[in-house]
């Protein structure tokens, strides 16, 4: 057994746990740390791919700012302490598990029959340099469209959220206490 | 055995199905916001590992994850907001509460 095969069952489990984890929690907060275990599991993995652009960024944006994210609007609008919010009941529970257990077997079903080629890597991934070209390569096989259009994405989605999120009529100059 | 291919799909499609029960038996908008976001890194793993071993490094493989990943942050950053202003005017937040569109 090598470093990198002990290492990818130790991270799948590790995974597998905190996303169970996020879907059994009682408590909002801890949903909201299981998230984060899984996307720091889900970095090693990519590590593991060798895909190290991609696993800082993964750290960087979901862990450091998606996460946070969350944790301040379930501060802000729960009680963490005591509070256990709402489950559904039991049949509802199980028709969920069945519906999700047929997707997974449709989806493992159908990725087990195509028989992959070699398991084994030969080339390497691609690099930053790599990345970066194709994200601003206005040439067949490039990104540049999508690249522009993620941060037309971006900027909407934040001057959005600021609309919603924001009291009508508030005055951001005199922010008053309600 | 070595981890191949197959391992992380199948990996993803756990972490994919444990989003979909989540998202389908979660009563509160923020857990199932977390729950959409196991889906969406199902996908980018799925993304990574093709990326690796089948299509032998092509950088395709991982602009798709670091455009999830700009979707899943926007897609927060407008969830949250919805919740705030939600919470605002009802005091809670069940989704099965909030039906005030509802025909």
């Amino acid at each position: 057994m090598t470093l990198e095969t002990f290492a990818f069952w130790i991270l799948a489990a590790y995974t597998l746990f905190a996303s169970y984890f996020v879907v059994t929690a009682r408590n909002l907060f801890r949903c909201a740390v299981g998230l984060a275990g899984t996307l720091i599991g889900v970095a090693g993995l990519y590590l593991l791919m060798e895909a190290t652009f991609l696993s800082s960024i993964q750290i960087a944006v979901y862990v450091g700012g998606v996460v946070v994210l969350v944790v301040f609007a379930v501060l802000m609008v729960e009680d963490v302490t005591q509070k256990e919010f709402l489950r559904s009941p039991l049949s509802r529970c199980l028709l969920a598990s069945v519906v999700a257990e047929l997707l997974l077997a449709v989806v493992g079903l159908t990725m087990l029959s195509q028989g992959f080629g070699p398991n084994r890597p030969t080339f390497a991934s691609a690099d930053v340099r790599e990345i970066g070209r194709a994200l601003l390569s206005t040439q067949a096989g490039g990104f540049v469209l999508p690249f522009e259009v993620i941060s037309l994405v971006l900027i909407a989605a934040l001057v959005g959220a600021i609309t919603v999120a924001g009291k009508p009529g508030d005055d951001y100059e005199k922010p008053e206490e309600d | 055995m070595h981890p191949g291919l197959e391992h992380y799909l199948i990996l993803s499609a756990l972490i994919f199905s444990f989003g979909v029960y989540g998202m389908l038996t979660r009563r509160n908008l923020v857990a199932m916001l977390l729950c959409v976001e196991l889906v969406l890194n199902a996908a980018a793993l799925n993304f990574v590992a093709f990326h690796r071993f089948l299509f032998k490094g092509d950088a395709a493989g991982t602009v798709f994850p670091i455009l999830i990943i700009a979707v899943a942050a926007a897609e927060a950053a407008v969830a949250l907001a919805i919740v705030i202003a939600l919470f605002r005017h009802r005091r809670n937040l069940d989704v099965r509460a909030a039906d005030t569109l509802k025909g």
